[in-house]
């Protein structure tokens, strides 16, 4: 038998705010083992020589961006990003063959006064270009600070009940300076704890109870729980365990109140929340 | 000492019937597996159900290790770590066969002996999982993260060829198992970074040399073209195929799930609904010319993959006998179709559904622009990456339920790329809630007949797959570290075994010398059950 006490959220759990990565499956978590390497997972080879790049960039707009559009992406000439030929470089041999010499029959001149190490960082910032987008562990959230503070603080002190539990001048005080606005919406979407986070990283111990068939219950942070078995600590450091069906686990569910707000917020109520915890500098 | 001589000969006619050759029979492939698995879901239809029975719901609790075989030899894998099994192996002949991404085995079914191994040197692609092989007679075939496609002697492992399927450099990788279809080989691919074109290929078996190909997106002028803005977004509007799909012979139709169109998350570069991404297909098996169409997931924008497993049911709709198709599919929705010509028949979300207006004259989804990735976060009642995934479901025609490890929970997309021209994912998923379940539903109506909540959470998007059985069993893993047996009418729990990491892959079962079996791989390691004792 499992039930889930209701006691109030009293901490900001600070999840860490790892963007989650789709596709078939995920990309590995970082720090386990071999994996977390996610150009390596990605099979991308060898990364963008950064310096280079930012080079490059300062040569590929004034001589190239006109055709080939802002950031390689396309305009009357080529898209170069998703270029067989960019792709198959690896250090600007091939790329830079077809910058010194153009495709005249398609209409590219020719750019024969670039350095052998000018073609070298041109190369570079196309490969930082493909960088930026088939890496997506490289991603950056754009500005999500979009909300209505005075909003958010309406909702805070009333609809959303996040004023029973916490302080702006209390455990709240000036959070708006400790994080990135995505990393404090990402906190109290997902504060973290069972069901959040999918499983990534370490969640916080969560308070058990366990009565056994004597009465008695001894009381400690859980290890694991499935249909067949549950193992807890207990509050001397001693781990117990004992078959589901001997007895009685209760697990203290603090977030609950988070997770009921998951099916109560419009995606307003999220901005301004967020727009307003932004502003407890 | 003459009945001592007497077995000698009859354990020496068995000894030759057992090594008689590998030599899949193709008439194998046509019936339900019993004494043999010889395709991925074990048969066209994608069922993952077998009629076998001397494992039932009445001896289960004796069911018991009969080996395990641990993969020692290949060491951490590039960028993903331990070895993960996702493949199904197939059973042809008592041997096994399974792969991991670079890596194809061949194991004695009964012992667990390893007979040969085959390693592969990749060039690049992703190492995130391989689900396994196709056999034509003699021959394997399977697809290299790197997506060559290699045809290996399944009496020893040599590679016979190898053929290049799809660039890796344009950030194509190869997980799928070939699909063998009467004399095609049918290989799929993947690949969302870079903005590709999905296509599958029908390959000769016996060269490696194209038969077919059928593009997932449309060029210029032809149909489906006025679902897109533009040829350059149809040219880079993605679409894998990495998943084997199903085949009805009678129809002679192959019927294939499509991946989520490209850019991922970004969609306002890609105006319309995308076919044919996102989709369910049905194909001529000769031809690859497509027969009908039908679009779970139109305009997707959350990366939902349209690829699970599209299951082939022989059944009654409403009182008459009818040819139908079901989908339990990324996005939440299930789908029920004629697959005779792709009517709708069910279209009803299992697990969330804000992210959708309502569902048109077809029986598709009309997403909401409201829910789509934005900069600031939207938020959907789906977790992130998905209510399911790629993990085979199963389908039992005694109880006529679908079956389908899901989770339940909330996602929040954001757009990383507002460029009107984006590229790649162009966006991604916050952290997500989510909670594991097994849903069992009506194949007529979608409806939830059960519901087990597993009271730990940690289904990432790998998570274990079904198996159903005439022995009124259901077997699958929990997000613990548990292949457990189920009853499939009720979902009450008759049996379980603590594999100690998650199930990896689809269980399977076959007989083999008169004893059933069930296999199931959990990270690095296939374990094989039969009953302590068999019935007499």
């Amino acid at each position: 038998m499992l039930s889930r006490g209701r006691s109030c959220g009293c901490a900001f759990l600070l999840a860490v705010a790892a963007l989650q990565l789709h596709a078939q499956e995920d990309m590995p978590a970082p720090g386990r083992g071999a994996r977390g390497n996610v150009r390596a997972f990605l099979g991308l080879g060898p990364p963008p020589d950064a310096a280079a790049a930012a080079r490059g960039e300062k040569l590929f707009n004034p001589n190239c961006e006109f055709c080939h559009g802002e950031r390689a992406r396309g305009a009357s000439g080529p898209n170069l990003v998703r270029s067989q030929v960019v792709l198959d470089d690896e250090k600007g041999e091939a790329i830079g063959a077809v910058v010194a010499e153009g495709r005249p029959d398609k209409g590219m001149p020719a750019f024969p006064a670039f350095t052998k190490d000018q073609l070298y960082d041109l190369a570079e910032y196309l490969h930082m270009q493909v960088e930026l987008v088939a890496n997506r562990g490289s991603y950056k959230r754009l500005n999500i600070v979009t909300g209505n503070a005075q909003a958010g603080e309406a909702y805070f002190n009333g609809a959303g009940g996040c004023s029973a539990c916490h302080s702006v001048a209390g455990d709240l005080a000036h959070i708006g300076g400790k994080f990135q606005p995505d990393q404090l919406q990402n906190q109290f979407v997902w504060p973290g704890g069972r069901g959040f986070g999918g499983g990534r990283g370490a969640a916080p111990a969560e308070k058990v109870t366990v009565t056994l068939p004597s009465g008695q219950s001894v009381t400690g942070t859980l290890r694991r729980i499935d249909d067949f078995n549950v193992s807890i600590r207990d509050s001397a450091g001693d781990y117990h365990s004992w078959p589901r069906e001997a007895v009685r686990v209760q697990i203290e569910d603090r977030l609950a109140a988070h997770r009921q707000l998951l099916a109560k917020y419009t995606d307003a109520d999220i901005h301004n929340l967020t727009a307003y915890l932004v502003t407890l500098k | 000492m003459r009945t001592h001589r007497l077995a000698v000969i009859v354990a020496s006619f068995l000894a030759a019937a057992a090594l008689s050759g590998q030599m899949l029979n193709p008439k194998a492939l046509l019936k339900p597996p019993a004494d043999s698995w010889p395709t991925y879901n074990g048969d066209y239809s994608g069922k993952r159900f077998s009629p076998l029975t001397q494992i039932n719901s009445s001896n289960v609790g004796s069911l018991a290790l009969a080996w395990f075989y641990r993969i020692m030899n290949v060491g951490p894998q590039r960028g993903v770590g331990n070895p993960d099994i996702k493949s199904t192996p197939l059973m042809v002949n008592g041997v096994l066969y399974f792969t991991i991404p670079d890596h194809t085995w061949a194991v004695d079914a009964r012992t667990g002996e390893e007979i040969w191994h085959y390693g592969w040197q990749d060039k690049g692609g992703h190492l995130v999982g391989n689900r396994g092989l196709g056999m034509y007679g003699d021959w394997l075939y399977f697809l290299t993260p790197d997506c060559w496609f290699v045809s290996l002697n399944a009496k020893d492992g040599r590679e016979r060829w190898r053929k290049k399927i799809a660039d890796e450099k344009m950030q194509y990788f190869c997980t799928a198992a070939p699909l063998v279809v009467k004399n095609h080989v049918l290989v799929g691919v993947g690949g969302d970074a870079m903005d590709v074109q999905g296509f599958l290929e029908s390959r000769d078996p016996e060269t490696g040399d194209v038969q077919w190909r059928w593009n997932t997106t449309p060029h210029k002028g032809e149909p489906g073209a006025e679902t897109w803005p533009d040829p350059d977004a149809m040219a880079h509007g993605g679409g894998m195929t990495w998943l084997p799909g199903t085949y009805d012979p009678e129809l002679d139709l192959i019927y294939w799930g499509t991946g989520n169109p490209n850019p991922v998350f970004a969609g306002q570069g890609r105006k319309g609904a995308n076919l044919w991404t996102a989709s369910i297909v049905a194909l001529h098996a000769d031809t690859g010319k497509m027969a009908w169409y039908h679009q779970p997931s139109p305009h997707d924008t959350h990366d939902w993959d349209n690829v699970e497993t599209p299951i082939l049911i022989d059944g009654l709709y409403h009182g008459q006998p009818r040819k139908m198709l079901a989908q339990a599919a990324r996005n939440g929705i299930y789908t029920l179709l004629d697959r005779t010509d792709g009517r709708s028949l069910v279209t009803k979300a299992f697990v969330g559904g804000n992210w959708m207006k309502g569902i048109d004259a077809e029986g598709q989804p009309i997403p909401d622009p409201a829910k789509q990735p934005t900069v600031d976060g939207s938020l959907v009642n789906t977790p992130g990456g998905g209510a399911t995934n790629w993990p085979p479901p199963s389908f039992d025609p005694e109880t006529g339920l679908f079956y389908v490890n899901a989770k339940e929970g909330y996602g929040l997309t954001y757009l990383t790329d507002d460029d009107p021209k984006p590229q790649g994912y162009g966006g991604g998923g916050g952290t997500g809630f989510s909670e594991p379940v097994l849903l069992a539903l009506d194949y007529q109506t979608g409806g939830e007949k059960w519901k087990h909540v597993y009271p730990s959470g940690g289904f990432g998007n790998a998570f274990p797959g079904i198996l159903t059985t005439a022995g009124k069993l259901l077997f699958t893993g929990d997000p613990s570290g548990n292949l457990v047996a189920y009853d499939p009418a009720t979902g009450r729990i008759l049996w379980h075994f603590r594999t100690g990491t998650m199930v990896s892959n689809g269980p399977s079962t076959y007989l083999l010398n008169g004893t059933q079996y069930v296999v199931v791989a959990a990270g690095d390691t296939l374990f094989a059950f039969k009953l302590v004792e068999r019935p007499q």
